[in-house]
């Protein structure tokens, strides 16, 4: 998934269990997190079990699974531990006593008024429509974008002061003695992602400030939840907001994810970059529909003509990271990927999963009809060239060795294998290594007691 | 710098899999509800507030599900979600409402989520002007009645439109074919040109309508071709072709024994997607009932005639010799001794239970009927 | 009795495996277990350093790479 080393939205996994027993508390969160952070079969079980009165054995869980997917049971069981969605008490399952009964609210609708935003009674006298919601969201947030790519154009105004603070907070940006606030190479990757990863990486990083502030994380996360399970082009009233939610709107309004006429006013309008919050699908098409139309060429290195429509300062910018541009005209800007340029962005910590998924994301319609969208040739030698360099893969974790017999050795490799964290093991000398060690310990030692 | 190190480049993405479609059909006859009920204490409205929030959950599952319920009516098939275009879209139930019960819906109003307000509101309205529309006398004419052939042919249909594009599965190599391609969910596309999974589930109270048996034969066949999974909630009469459906398709047919919890049933049972019962053991029914109705009075039957050219089914010889499907004159000489004691080894071949499956029973008629008799 | 350790696993080629090795006979104080020909096992606060000095050793070594950058540029 995800590679950069910035904050993403499975950073919320490393929450304690203190704070997700609180975030369970609201209906629209229980939804938002089984909707975003389960896997699929995890979502199976937590809906065979909602309406189950009493605990379900492991046994009968297990017995729902075919025998030969065990590595994804494991999986989904390990989720929902995590998350701390299930208890395991005597060889039972248990959802989470809150969790479960603000999910049951979520399904049946019995939640208290307003737990899914409470929409405004009066009319709105300047009531605005979706498109201009549109407009406000992109013009927001490609002002912060243009900003960190470092040109302010007349149309787009330099950002607020909190977002600068945020960038900065994030090692997006840096404080630069000769040229004021410059790009980091985290804010290159962070660049290169999808809009609805960068809102959320933004948003992990005003929490971890929030946090600072004593502000109540799950008072924010709470909120954020909510905004995604609002309905576009509805406004709401801010009387159901908490105060430090009330607080956060000013900032919310700064990125673009909800828009208030005035800061007075008490009613909000989220917008689709809000909407999209606890949804997979790409909420808007990253900052502006781009083009690249793509012909693999003779020359070994490959070649891209890449066009934009709005010719837009920004994306040439983004360009600029991974290809040389060659030339520029009013509708059609043509750049060159070499081993260089690529070689040089990789330089700068970004990878080619980012550059391609970039390229696929914005690719012209035209580009679009082909299957698969980039020509392999330029897909595989974007990634050669990104491992030509790479010399060594490291994984931290664990080395078990000296096991006392054979049949324990072969037991603890397979479960290891079963949940997934087995990483390199040598047969002959009986050692493996893994990437998480808590439950094979825990294995190791259950297998000990039942052998006694 | 981390330029010697290549770890977090060998972490490739699993492809992202397509959303569901859920169709939901369901049986509205009012006779037939209020026979079941005094069985089994499952009121219609308490059966229908547990379907949706089985759709609910459904949709809870990813963004991009939709779900649509369709009514299987005494006098025809209605969708119920999503309404027809072009109808009345008021809920007759509306205009009775004190303006203290209005607030009180305002209030209900905000504590859903929306994508479940949405369906919920539009089944619940669309049942209520199915019912004001339906008068007691047309009720009681026809007790029993249902038009499943009808409700799966639209739901396939609905199927085809959503999932293939209209295509019916076929459009898929066809290259430049911009409509198998093009998804509202973000242009993701199988192999197939499928931009969507599909299911259907069946909840039914009523018999076999074995009037049907040719075009609901014809829609599991269908649905086989199209993949779409066909799911049987039987809550009373064990019926035939609905376990036919399910094992054709690869659904899951049950028949609940508590109805009272169909939660759980539908919760357990027919919830898991396509994803979910690659690697799920669901419960079904394995020994199915695999009888066929004929073709002349539409009666289930466990023996049988077959045409040995169409292979048509017949409960007794057609009228003339004549196969009232392809026209074909058939030789009935030999079947004089059908029903006396039998004495000759090869007769008995005849007697075979059509049920093993159509074509060998056709073949057994097949064998024998051109011979010449002695 | 199992024993675990806790460290990084690194994967490479015997090439550069080797020049770890050398890395580490002088301070002996990076590498925890050599399992095999292209796998060992470093202790986790030394990979930032490890790093650093084998990409120091190569790049003592591959002066190539530039060398065939300068004359791509040539040919635009």
């Amino acid at each position: 998934m995800n590679s950069q080393a910035m904050k993403s939205f499975e950073h919320l996994e490393g929450l304690s269990e203190a704070i997700f027993k609180r975030l369970y508390q609201q209906p629209a969160t229980a939804l938002a997190v089984f909707r975003r952070m389960l896997p699929n079969l995890a979502k199976t079980f937590v809906m065979a079990m909602l309406f189950n009165p009493d605990p379900v054995p492991v046994s009968s869980l297990e017995a729902f699974v075919r025998p030969d997917q065990n590595r994804l049971k494991e999986e989904a069981f390990g989720k929902l531990r995590q998350l701390y969605i299930v208890t395991e008490r005597q060889g039972t399952f248990a959802l989470d006593a809150t969790f479960k009964v603000e999910l049951r609210k979520a399904l049946t609708g019995g939640g208290s008024p307003g737990s899914f935003g409470l929409p405004c009674d009066t009319e709105d006298k300047n009531r605005v429509d979706i498109s201009f919601l549109d407009r406000y969201a992109a013009e927001q947030w490609e002002s912060i974008l243009h900003f960190m790519v470092g040109n302010e154009t007349q149309s787009s105004q330099r950002p607020s002061e909190g977002v600068v603070r945020l960038l900065l907070h994030g090692k997006l940006m840096e404080q630069n003695r000769a040229s004021g606030t410059v790009i980091t190479q985290l804010g290159f990757s962070f660049l290169l992602q999808e809009v609805n990863s960068q809102v959320w990486t933004l948003l992990l990083l005003y929490l971890d400030m929030a946090e600072q502030l004593r502000m109540d994380p799950v008072d924010i996360l709470h909120f954020l939840f909510l905004l995604g399970s609002l309905e576009l082009g509805q406004d709401y009233d801010m009387k159901s907001l908490t105060p430090t939610q009330k607080g956060m709107l000013e900032d919310l309004r700064d990125y673009g994810i909800v828009y208030q006429r005035k800061s007075s006013s008490r009613r909000f309008y989220p917008t689709r970059l809000a909407t999209g919050l606890t949804s997979e699908i790409r909420s808007l098409r990253s900052p502006a529909a781009t083009l690249a139309n793509a012909t693999p060429g003779n020359d070994e290195n490959g070649f891209l003509i890449i066009e934009t429509n709005y010719h837009s300062p920004l994306q040439i910018a983004v360009l600029n990271l991974f290809a040389r541009l060659i030339s520029r005209f009013p509708n059609l800007v043509t750049a060159r990927i070499t081993r260089e340029s690529i070689r040089q962005a990789i330089g700068k910590g970004i990878t080619a999963e980012q550059i391609i998924d970039y390229m696929t994301a914005n690719a012209h319609p035209q580009l679009r009809k082909n299957s698969p969208v980039l020509p392999p040739t330029v897909v595989d030698q974007i990634r050669l060239w990104q491992i030509e360099g790479e010399r060594m893969k490291v994984t931290s974790g664990y080395l078990f060795k000296e096991f006392a017999t054979n049949a324990e050795f072969n037991a603890v490799c397979k479960y290891a294998d079963d949940i997934g964290v087995l990483v390199w093991i040598d047969k002959n000398k009986g050692m493996l290594f893994v990437s998480k060690h808590e439950q094979i310990a825990d294995y190791i030692r259950k297998r000990a007691q039942s052998n006694r | 710098m981390d330029k010697v190190d290549g770890t977090e480049h060998y972490n490739f993405k699993a492809p992202a899999d397509l959303a569901t479609l859920q169709v939901i059909i369901l049986d509205t006859n009012p006779l037939a509800w209020a026979t079941f009920e005094k069985s089994s204490s499952l009121s219609f409205p308490a059966a229908l507030s547990q379907l949706l929030i089985f759709a609910n959950a459904h949709l809870a599952f990813s963004q991009s599900n939709r779900c649509a319920v369709i009514a299987n009516h005494i006098d025809g098939v209605h969708f119920l979600s999503p309404a027809d275009p072009g109808t009345d879209h008021r809920d007759p139930g509306e205009a009775d409402l004190t303006p203290e019960d209005l607030k009180e819906i305002a209030n209900q109003n905000a504590s859903k989520y929306r994508v479940f307000r949405l369906l919920e509101d539009e089944v619940r309205a669309s049942y209520r002007r199915l019912i004001k529309n339906t008068t007691p006398e047309a009720v009681m004419a026809c007790p029993n009645s249902s038009y499943l052939a009808g409700a799966l042919s639209a739901a396939l249909t609905y199927i085809n439109r959503i999932c293939f594009g209209g295509t019916g599965g076929r459009s898929s190599g066809v290259p430049g074919d911009e409509k198998s391609k093009v998804n509202s969910a973000g242009g993701k596309v199988d192999e197939t040109g499928r931009t969507m999974h599909a299911k259907i589930l069946v909840v039914s109270v009523t018999p076999d309508p074995a009037n049907q048996y040719i075009p609901v034969m014809n829609s599991i066949f269908a649905a086989q071709r199209l993949k779409v999974p066909i799911d049987v909630c039987k809550l009373r009469d064990s019926t035939v072709f609905l376990q036919q459906a399910a094992d054709a398709t690869g659904g899951v047919y049950m028949e609940p024994e508590h109805p009272q919890g169909l939660i759980q049933y539908l919760m357990m049972g027919f919830l898991p997607d396509h994803l979910a019962r690659q690697s799920l053991i669901l419960p079904t029914k394995v020994d199915v009932d695999f009888r066929a109705a004929c073709f002349c009075h539409k009666k289930v039957l466990d023996i049988g005639f077959v045409c040995s050219v169409c292979l048509s089914i017949f409960c007794e010889p057609p009228q003339g010799a004549v196969c009232s499907t392809c026209q074909v004159k058939l030789d009935v000489t030999s079947l004089e001794n059908i029903g006396k004691p039998v004495v000759l080894p090869p007769k008995k071949k005849k007697k075979k239970k059509a049920i093993d499956s159509l074509p060998e029973s056709g073949v057994a008629s097949a064998a024998e009927s051109p011979v010449p008799t002695e | 009795m199992v024993r675990a350790i806790k460290g990084v696993l690194v994967e490479c080629d015997p090439s550069i495996k080797a020049i770890i090795l050398d890395i580490d006979s002088k301070t002996h104080d990076i590498i925890v277990e050599n399992l095999d020909e292209s796998h060992l096992i470093i202790k986790d606060n030394k990979v930032a350093e490890l790093k650093r000095i084998l990409e120091e050793r190569l790049n003592e070594h591959t002066k190539v790479d530039s060398l065939e950058e300068e004359e791509e540029e040539e040919d635009d």
